[in-house]
């Protein structure tokens, strides 16, 4: 694994200026661990070291060898708050905590608790700017709530850990993400997600017979048909263990609601016991593909499209993620994949069924 | 000669075995059938007796232990807390291939009145979620045949490496019946809501008045390292590890097995040099309390010592674990394995120079925006606007 030397965010100022965030790393040399340089712009230089060393709480791995250089190319307005969460990605991306196979990417969001992690929504985005810089950019990264044009794909996270996937371990509503290729015939291909939160419906209020699992699960966006497959994959999956049934309110989103077929099935059903507690989290995304005629008995049943999903995952797989295949598919994985996403630091399984071994 | 000492209760020790692992014991008391008791004298080094009446001398310190089985269910995973590990371990017999067994210096150097079963298991998930969080232990979703035995094959190591401890058995469980994921929910919903509302009533505090425009003050920098315990004694607790545990580690550093080339060998070398000189600057710590002779340091210096104290330490925890791969590695891991030996050494030197010095060095990069005609050193100090690091 090598690590970048310089790695660029972007982010939009409420003018409508695109803003470079580049964070470049060197030895320490018993240096300050992070030093901000904009030019005439000393309270902002202040407020950037504060928000990547209070973000930096929430990382597992301590490493005092180097020193990363945080710079932006031009001043945003003394009250702009919404490129801290670039700053902040920067200073991931630099260290390779946080990779993204497209390269540079626009971020766009705050918080009030960066220590904790917390992403708070930024100011509205208008589409045509947002449409106009992605060229640039190809992800987009921005703190829940921010209203932004559906049409754009884009992550909405309210926690760091949420560029991973990851439930945030602090809030009251559990949300999980998982990753599964979309193929659409070469070019477009891509990597949708899909978010399960899920929340708790008091015990007391209605007994467990009371309510139909099925209706406790929203899907918006999504037409009736694929509502209701969303709904009985979930149930279904709910059944297979055994717990969970009739606890929980639930809402899932996608990252883009028009795609056919069942094949992002298995994504939601991690996605949904990882939101309930009850996976083991990767470091990681989780990147799954496969549905199945039985998820109450939690079978996996294969999916088509093996040889340009498998490349697209191969592709796109960066350190930490986790990606699970159907098992019919063990024997048509190309030579050398495992190796190849070793290599990136990511790992996959052919799975016959959900849960552990 | 105990003739006219006044007796005293026996020490109770029907608890060992069950939820308490390990108890200190006095001159005089009994230890139970069955648990080997460990005799430390003033200088650290321990020995075992068979159980039965002790008799030890004057600053001897005592501990007896039942070797178990125990059974214990670990949380891998914080954000999964119905996912679990039932674990099955014993304390073994004395290895004679070493001279201090593992679990001695644990008992010697962490447990203070007592091992508590609960205590361990706790120290257990500690361990277990940094090391999968860090991913030098794997246990990915949906895993596979082959690694679990590579995850059970590292976590055998690392407890024994870290806490001296056996694994016998170690199997996935639904802790479902135990915990309930949606009521730890509510409970922190109803925490939260608890939280608004006192702040809507006490709306005195400035920044909750200054609107969400205003940038949120930094968390306290004056607040101690750990909730509850006072700087004096997280650091005092912090510095005895480091002392007793430093020479064990660099010990068993030497003794890893290398590949064979000169680079493998030139590196642990270096490692080694590296270890003796922090070895060297634990045994010399200067006091918290004092930044020099007849010169007390304020209390904010004295708990961002203490923190660094911590610090070292949990460079110190991962430093064990780093060994534990060592054991188990094969050579095409070497490499990596010897950056991460470097990273962890850069941790623990960077932490203990800043516990020796008296105040936050003030960096080239923060020279430049603070006064230049500012004291650089001097009880004045706590005055000036103190340079974060």
């Amino acid at each position: 694994m090598t690590l970048p030397a310089t790695a660029h965010c972007l982010a939009l100022l409420a003018d409508g200026r695109l803003l470079t965030i580049t964070a470049s790393r060197r030895p320490r040399a018993n240096r300050a661990d992070v030093k901000c340089a904009v030019a005439g712009a000393p309270a902002i230089c202040e407020r950037m070291q504060e928000v990547v060393r209070l973000a930096r709480h929430t990382e597992a791995r301590i490493d005092s060898r180097d020193q990363v250089v945080l710079s932006m190319d031009t001043v945003p307005e003394s009250d702009e708050r919404d490129w801290e969460l670039a700053a902040v990605l920067a200073d991931r991306m630099v260290r390779g905590l946080y990779r993204h196979s497209g390269g540079a990417v626009l971020a766009h969001g705050r918080s009030d608790a960066w220590h904790l992690g917390r992403v708070q929504a930024g100011v509205p985005l208008a589409i045509e700017q947002v449409r106009h810089h992605l060229r640039d950019a190809p992800a987009l990264v921005l703190g829940a709530g921010t209203e932004a044009a559906p049409a754009v794909d884009s992550l909405f996270i309210s926690h760091l850990g949420g560029l991973h996937g990851h439930p945030d371990p602090s809030a009251a509503v559990a949300s999980a993400t998982a990753w599964f290729p979309l193929h659409s015939g070469g070019v477009n291909d891509c990597l949708g997600w899909v978010e399960v939160s899920v929340y708790p419906i008091g015990q007391g209020a209605m007994g467990p017979d009371a309510v139909d699992e099925e209706d406790t699960i929203a899907v918006p966006g999504l037409d009736l048909s694929a509502q209701l497959a969303v709904r009985r994959a979930l149930a279904g999956a709910r059944h297979f263990d055994g717990r969970g049934l009739g606890r929980w309110r639930t809402v899932v989103r996608f990252g883009q609601p028009r795609f056919q077929g069942a094949s992002y099935e298995l994504a939601l059903v991690m996605a949904d016991r990882l939101a309930r507690g009850r996976e083991c989290v990767p470091r990681g995304r989780i990147i799954a593909t496969g549905c199945s005629s039985a998820w109450h008995a939690g079978q996996v049943d294969t999916v088509e499209g093996c040889g340009p999903k498998l490349a697209l995952i191969l592709k796109q797989a960066e350190t930490g993620d986790r990606v699970l295949l159907p098992a019919a598919w063990h024997g048509q994985l190309p030579d050398g994949f495992g190796a190849a996403l070793r290599a990136r630091g990511a790992s996959h399984a052919c799975i016959e069924r959900i849960g552990m071994i | 000669m105990a003739l006219f000492s006044r007796r005293r209760e026996p020490a109770d020790t029907s608890a060992l075995g069950r939820h308490v692992i390990a108890q200190r014991l006095d001159d005089g008391d009994v230890a139970p059938a069955m648990c080997p008791v460990v005799i430390f004298n003033a200088g650290g080094h321990a020995r075992r007796v068979s159980s039965g009446k002790i008799n030890c001398a004057q600053g001897e310190t005592v501990f007896c232990f039942h070797p178990g089985p125990y059974s214990v269910d670990l949380t891998p995973f914080a954000a999964a807390p119905e996912l679990g590990l039932r674990l099955r371990f014993v304390i073994d017999a004395a290895d004679p291939r070493v001279t201090q067994q593992r679990f001695d210096l644990f008992l010697y150097s962490e447990a203070e009145a007592g091992l508590a079963l609960a205590t361990l298991r706790h120290r257990f998930d500690t361990t277990l979620q940094a090391e999968l969080a860090q991913g030098t232990l794997a246990l990915p979703p949906c895993t596979t045949l082959d690694e679990w035995h590579v995850f059970r094959a590292g976590l055998n190591q690392l407890l024994y490496t870290r806490f001296g401890v056996t694994v016998d058995d170690c199997v996935p469980v639904d802790l479902g019946d135990q915990v309930d994921y949606a009521d730890l929910l509510t409970e922190r919903a109803l925490q939260a809501a608890a939280t608004a509302t006192s702040v809507q009533q006490a709306p005195a505090s400035p920044e909750a008045g200054a609107g969400e425009g205003a940038p949120p003050a930094p968390p306290d920098r004056k607040a101690g390292p750990s909730a509850g315990w006072p700087p004096a004694q997280c650091d005092a607790r912090a510095l005895r590890r480091l002392f007793l545990e430093l020479p064990a580690l660099i010990a068993a550093f030497r003794l890893v097995e290398l590949p064979p080339g000169p680079e493998a060998f030139r590196a642990q070398q270096a490692l080694l040099q590296r270890l003796n000189l922090m070895k060297l600057s634990v045994d010399t710590m200067p006091s918290l309390a004092w930044a020099a002779p007849d010169q007390p340091l304020a209390a904010d210096q004295q708990a961002r010592r203490s923190r660094n104290s911590t610090a070292a330490v949990a460079a110190l925890d991962e430093a064990w674990a780093l060994l534990a791969r060592l054991q188990l590695v094969v050579p095409v891991q070497w490499a990596e394995l010897a950056d991460e030996a470097e990273r962890i050494c850069a941790n623990l030197e960077y932490d203990l120079t800043l516990r020796r010095a008296p105040y936050e060095p003030i960096h080239e990069d923060e020279l430049a925006d603070a006064q230049p005609d500012a004291p650089t050193a001097g009880p004045a100090t706590s005055n000036r606007r103190e340079p974060s690091l």
